[in-house]
């Protein structure tokens, strides 16, 4: 198993704008790190550079200690999955599986034995003689999952490998992946723009934004201490509202401070409570299982808010809404960074 | 099958066969001896092909158009998928302007390059020579920009799991890009070989020894055999020209499928 460590990693684009500006990270070996951010924040730019198969301009990349920054992709012991699997379309699964073991002349029977095994802990063995054109989605993803697998390399890179799939079939894949790891006990890099793949999938996270590494850390604190005010809305279910903290009842003569409130921290009542609330009317609400998206319009402005479907069964379009005050997060209202404000 | 396909079977037929008819008349015209042939009667024999092949030395031409052609097709097929390859897939200094010069040789017309060509190969004595034959017509810029427009429809991501899998340029290109571009490679090669096995003036101008020479030339020579003054003995030119024609035709055939997808690529997605 290895580590993988990137310091200060730069990268632009002739003529192009800086992709990448001072990537520094430290991934322990067998660590499952998501790498999360909006389209064009850098991180597939970043895996590609661990891949090696792009260059960085500047900054080391180290894998188990030594520096790679100049070793052919196929000299730096890792596996890759493509967003579009990058299967190869003339050939069957196994021999699909089996392409990394015949480049590094392992003998047919051989690599056919691990192909067939590797598909076996997939599920693919009934397929190995098919073509990816005649596989559904979730099967070739496996494929390229078991090409990855097939070369028991140390760490394996995956660039949104979920994004393809329907919704079912990706929760699904989710959790296979995360059993993989557990499995094989090697280093994951795991690209995606979903939040909530990071947030189920990590051990730790990263957090991109313009080509800078805005947060890296476990996906609790990331959520419970969110180092800015973007990586608190771009991480949980459902969007953080964020309000001018003088314009709330929960915390009275204070000012300067934006204060970041997640949906679930916030409560529903028909009735005027005796806590401080916000008074609100109920525009409309999205169903999400067992708790309901209230969309509010509020004197202070629009609030979102979860409440259990059972509770607001009956309630009127007028509703008080509390909020469990140490849940808060603040955040500079000119810097946009958190602070603490006890 | 209804009237309206029915109609356009009908159709289709007799344009096919309107297509045909020439070969097809010069097909017939072989078999028949040159006698009666200029007497309006028809008497059947197979003494033209008899003629062309053991009198006028037709085996030999044959021959040396296949290995001429077959030649021609797989060193310019091998030339040009590298060179798309490159053109396709790496940057390098000077690369744009290099590919706009290969694509500047398809507006040069073949005759210009007639006399430096010959003029070359005389200085490095290769008149009279297969390498003669062949090594002018290796380079194929069409054939490149074709290929090239081809490979860069292949998703790059699979050079990428190739190289991630260990595979080196050369391997990336023989085990992935070249079957998925077989049909673009075999369209272009059959593109080739008929331009070769069609090819007059250069092997008239390059070759002087009859045993180097190609069917074509051998065919134009036979307009000089005469059975009597000033006649020219057709019935013996047709049976040249199916010799000629006929290895062409079951060479489409074969790879006809091949050449239909080739040409009708990213058509449809």
């Amino acid at each position: 198993m290895s580590g993988i460590q990137l310091q200060d990693i730069r990268k632009s684009y002739t003529g192009g704008p800086q992709v990448l500006r001072g990537v520094s990270m430290d991934i322990r070996a067998g660590e499952f790190i998501v790498i999360v951010g909006p389209s064009g924040c850098g991180k597939s730019t970043l895996l590609r550079l661990i891949a090696g198969l792009e260059k960085c301009n500047e900054g080391d990349i180290r894998i188990g200690g030594r520096r790679v920054n100049d070793v052919a992709p196929q000299d730096r012991d890792i596996a890759m999955i493509f967003q579009n699997y990058a299967l190869y379309p003339h050939m069957n699964v196994r021999e699909n599986i089996a392409f990394g073991l015949e480049l590094r002349g392992m003998a047919k029977a051989e690599r056919h034995a691990r192909a067939e095994e590797v598909a076996r802990t997939l599920k693919l063995d009934a397929f190995l003689d098919r073509k990816p054109g005649a596989l559904s989605g979730g099967q070739r993803q496996r494929v390229a999952m078991g090409r990855a697998m097939a070369r028991n390399s140390s760490i394996f890179l995956m660039d949104e490998p979920l994004s393809n799939l329907d919704n079912a079939l990706r929760v699904a894949m989710r959790s296979e992946i995360k059993e993989l790891h557990r499995q094989l006990g090697a280093t994951i890099i795991y690209v995606t723009h979903d939040q909530s793949e990071a947030l189920s999938l990590a051990d730790r996270i990263a957090v991109m934004k313009d080509g800078n590494l805005l947060q890296f850390d476990t996906p609790g604190t990331i959520y419970d201490r969110p180092a800015n005010r973007f990586v608190a809305g771009f991480l949980g279910m459902h969007p953080t509202n964020f309000l001018p903290i003088e314009t709330l009842p929960f915390w009275q003569g204070k000012a300067g401070l934006t204060v970041g409130m997640r949906p679930e921290h916030m409560t529903v009542h028909t009735a005027a409570p005796e806590a401080p609330a916000i008074p609100a009317r109920i525009v409309f609400s999205e169903m999400t299982g067992a708790n309901l998206m209230l969309h509010c319009e509020s004197d202070v402005g629009r609030l979102l808010v979860t409440a259990p479907r059972q509770e607001m069964v009956g309630a009127q379009e007028t509703v008080w809404i509390g909020y469990d005050a140490s849940q808060a997060v603040f955040f500079d209202a000119g810097s946009e960074n958190r602070v603490e404000h006890g | 099958m209804k009237p309206d396909s029915r109609i356009l079977t009908a159709l289709a037929l007799i344009a096919g066969l309107l297509f045909l008819s020439p070969a097809l008349y010069s097909i017939f015209m072989s078999f028949q001896t040159v006698d009666a042939y200029y007497t309006g009667k028809f008497e059947f024999t197979f003494e033209n092909y008899a003629l062309a092949i053991g009198q006028y030395n037709f085996a030999r031409y044959l021959l040396n158009s296949i290995i001429v052609a077959g030649l021609v097709t797989l060193i310019a097929l091998t030339v040009s998928t590298l060179a798309a390859f490159a053109f396709a897939r790496f940057r390098f200094p000077g690369g744009n302007l290099l590919f706009a010069a290969v694509v500047a040789t398809l507006m040069i017309p073949s005759h210009i390059s007639l006399i430096p060509n010959y003029l070359t190969l005389a200085k490095v004595g290769l008149l009279d020579t297969y390498a003669g034959l062949i090594l002018p017509a290796i380079s194929n810029g069409f054939a490149a920009f074709f290929l090239r427009q081809y490979i860069r429809g292949i998703p790059v991501a699979l050079d990428e799991a190739a190289y991630m899998d260990g595979a080196t340029p050369l391997k990336v290109l023989w085990r992935v890009i070249v079957p998925i571009a077989r049909p673009a490679i075999f369209a272009m090669g059959l593109f080739i070989f008929i331009s070769e096995w069609n090819s007059y003036i250069w092997p008239l101008v390059a070759v002087g020894e009859e045993e180097l020479y190609t069917l074509q030339i051998g065919l134009a020579r036979l307009y000089r055999v005469n059975p009597g003054e000033d006649v020219i003995n057709w019935p013996l030119v047709m049976a040249a020209s199916t010799i000629t024609i006929l290895p062409v035709l079951l060479g489409f055939v074969f790879v006809e499928r091949h050449l239909v997808r080739g040409i009708t690529m990213g058509a449809v997605k």
